[in-house]
């Protein structure tokens, strides 16, 4: 344990006395958190929905961009249906004119004088005429319920209906109290969706630097001096351990920045990123135990992979099948997060290699007994001393193997040997 | 030092090396590898590249694992993590990015020693190693043969009892390698066990009562250095003349004195001589006498490590 500790302090000073790491770690905290307040200084309205208050007048600007820019659409009305009055109210921003005919529409969007043109050719069809269209076009979703209004207007003008009658009818708010008595999957949905992504990332970034930690040592065959001075358990686990701890401390600043951002600017964002950024205490306990579970034991895989090779260069070649393990696990817990008391994900839950996932959505968002929680916690646990006397038997036989990658059927076999 | 290190290292200690034999999948490289050293005393381990004198030290300090025979000290199983070992190894290296006296303490304190008392060993080994100026430097800053240094350094900074150094000798300049001639000589004075291989025979001359030469894999000569010399030159004379170059001496000898000595090898200054059976000194002395030889040399033939070396390796080939 003493050896273990004293490996430990001289990697976690590596880390903490690398300008690089302290560098980044500062960047993307103050970057993730200069992105959160920025609705304080750019109109964002159109993005989060909330108005922003110009010049320190206090007074709200309406729903039009900050500089009072309009953009044109013209149209062609063949079916004497539209009303232009209407069509402003449902395109806001939009200066709406009438084209003298098709032509001279078309000529003024490919001008690109105008952002659009809609010819209606009948009550119920019309023609849309755009330059480049975007992939967040909804011109005609908006200007299809404009048609289907003023259809309905010209219908009830012709059989004397009361349209407002009929809307009101027809659209009669219903208030609704939810008494959700376990788990609100719906709003758990997103914050298990970023855990995910998140432990996913610490797998993925942190264990290839484990790796190439461990690499290094072979590489600037330092480990002789290494595995004669201490035992290759106190090695490892202190390496690895290290660089968790690193890792775990980069994406806690970064992640800690961007929620006390948040928290100071939710009011400027209308609370939309409370569906990633409010994750519930017991959420987050989960996430604790299994997340960082999970991370801890491949962290220990990427080391003894690391511990195959002598060049930085190879480890990819190294990790490679971890990496198709970690990446299937990642997208197969996103799938099933939709089918959260499936058999699939439950079986899932209980395994060492997705438990860390796994396991935390089911708190967050399925029904999970106690029992099952602490049997996959206890087997994740031991996988994760198991992972770590492997991958310090894997770095011990690695040591003085330099040249080709070992494979890591040769590996075994060779530790089976006890050379 | 501490009163219990010192107290240690003054007591004697004995490690025997017996037996070894060490494969690789299928091909022996170790056909029963056998030794012994002493505290103060410093052994030389001699062989030609591929000898299998790095695969033994490595199966002494647990890197590998013999597959079968025995290491004892004082008799007893030889544990290396239960005991202080230097070990300078032949593949060099440390962290090069991180500081000299960082990773110097690092490894004291690996070794059992507290930071405190590691610190100062690191600090006193540097000065005497002459790199006290780069203790705060990244080890990559410095020249080869310093890092070299820094490494020698790192090996002795846990006050080791025994110290194993694998060729240390390589790549040091005749400056860096006296120092390090003294280093030695100072640790075998103070009663540690000193192993240390090298291809360079003078250094193993200079230091070592004992010497195990291994060729192919087995110790073809051990034993106490003066003795096989003392055997290796048993019977043989040099001699050298001041009016007769050596090929004149050398065809004088076969022609006049063959009955009492035969030419056993000629070197830039002087010959060497075996007496014959039945032939002593005196004999020779007055044949001597008797020719017209002006002797510049003559006196019993001591061979150098290097010769028995070049003899003992060669009749093995």
């Amino acid at each position: 344990m003493k050896r273990f500790m004293i490996v430990l302090k001289y990697e976690l000073k590596e880390y903490f006395t690398n300008k690089v790491f302290m560098g980044i770690t500062v960047v993307l905290a103050v970057l993730g958190a200069a992105a959160l307040f920025l609705p304080r200084f750019v109109d964002m309205s159109d993005f989060t929905g909330v108005q922003v208050t110009g010049g320190g007048s206090g007074e709200e600007t309406d729903g039009e961009s900050g500089d009072g820019e309009e953009s044109l659409y013209l149209y062609v009305d063949q079916a004497g249906i539209l009303q232009e009055e209407a069509l402003g109210g449902m395109f806001p921003g939009a200066l709406w004119q009438e084209a003298e005919d098709v032509d001279a529409l078309r000529a003024a969007v490919e001008a690109q004088e105008a952002e659009a043109g809609f010819v209606v050719t009948g009550a119920t069809q019309y023609e849309y005429y755009v330059y480049n269209k975007a992939m967040t076009d909804r011109n005609t979703a908006v200007f299809d319920q404009a048609m289907k209004l003023f259809y309905r207007m010209e219908q009830s003008r012709q059989k004397g209906w009361d349209l407002a009658e009929i809307d009101a009818m027809y659209d009669v708010p219903i208030t609704v109290t939810e008494q959700i008595l376990n788990k609100d999957s719906g709003s758990n949905y997103w914050y298990c969706y970023m855990l995910v992504i998140i432990v996913f990332m610490l797998i993925v970034y942190y264990g290839q630097m484990i790796a190439v930690s461990v690499t290094n040592e072979k590489s600037n065959r330092a480990i002789e001096v290494l595995v004669t001075s201490t035992s290759p358990n106190s090695l490892l686990f202190g390496k690895v351990i290290a660089g968790a701890m690193g890792g775990v401390f980069q994406m806690g600043v970064v992640l800690g920045a961007v929620l006390l951002a948040y928290q100071a600017n939710r009011e400027q964002w209308g609370g939309m990123l409370d569906m990633f950024l409010h994750v519930p205490g017991e959420v987050l306990l989960a996430f604790t135990f299994f997340g960082l579970g999970g991370y801890l034991f491949y962290a220990f895989l990427y080391g003894a992979m690391g511990a195959l090779v002598s060049k930085t260069e190879d480890i990819s070649k190294s990790v490679s099948g971890l990496m198709v393990v970690v990446m299937g696990v990642y997208f197969f817990s996103l799938f099933q997060l939709m089918n959260i008391d499936g058999p699939v994900i439950k079986v899932l839950s209980f395994l060492p290699i997705s438990s860390y996932s796994t396991m935390f959505a089911r708190v967050a968002m399925g029904s999970v007994a106690a029992w099952e929680i602490v049997v996959s916690f206890l087997i994740l646990a031991a996988s994760i001393a198991g992972a770590g006397v492997l991958g310090a038997k894997l770095y011990r036989m690695g040591t003085l193997r330099y040249g080709n990658p070992i494979k890591i059927g040769t590996a075994l076999k060779d530790m089976r040997k006890n050379d | 030092m501490s009163a219990r290190r010192s107290a240690q290292i003054g007591s004697m200690m004995k490690l025997e090396v017996k037996g070894i034999r060490k494969s690789f999948g299928d091909k022996e490289v170790l056909h029963g590898v056998g030794f012994y050293v002493e505290s103060g005393k410093a052994l030389g381990l001699l062989g030609r590249n591929g000898a299998g004198k790095t695969t033994t030290i490595r199966i002494l300090m647990d890197v590998f694992h013999a597959n079968s025979g025995e290491i004892l000290l004082d008799g007893k199983k030889f544990v290396p993590a239960k005991h202080r070992i230097g070990y300078l190894p032949e593949e060099r290296g440390l962290y090069p990015k991180r500081t000299v006296i960082d990773q110097m303490i690092y490894l004291a304190c690996l070794r059992g020693m507290n930071p405190r008392e590691a610190k100062e060993s690191a600090k006193r080994w540097l000065a005497r190693l002459e790199v006290s100026e780069y203790e705060t430097r990244k080890l990559e800053t410095l020249s080869k043969g310093n890092q070299q240094k820094v490494q020698l350094a790192a090996t002795l900074v846990s006050d080791p009892e025994i110290v194993i150094l694998d060729e240390p000798f390589s790549g040091l300049d005749p400056v860096n390698s006296q120092i390090l001639k003294d280093v030695v000589s100072e640790l075998i004075a103070d009663g540690r066990i000193v192993i240390f291989s090298s291809h360079q025979m003078s250094y193993v001359e200079e230091f070592c009562d004992e010497i195990a030469i291994i060729n192919q894999g087995e110790v073809v000569l051990a034993g106490r250095l003066r003795d096989i010399k003392r055997e290796y030159g048993k019977n043989r004379l040099m001699l050298a003349a001041e009016n007769l170059s050596v090929e004149e001496l050398a065809r004088k000898v076969e022609q006049e004195w063959q009955d009492l000595v035969s030419l056993s090898g000629r070197k830039k200054e002087f010959l060497i001589l075996e007496l014959k059976e039945g032939a002593d000194r005196r004999g020779v002395l007055a044949a001597l006498a008797a020719s017209d030889v002006e002797v510049e040399r003559f006196g019993s033939y001591e061979p150098s490590l290097n010769d028995i070396f070049v003899v003992k390796v060669g009749e093995d080939e």
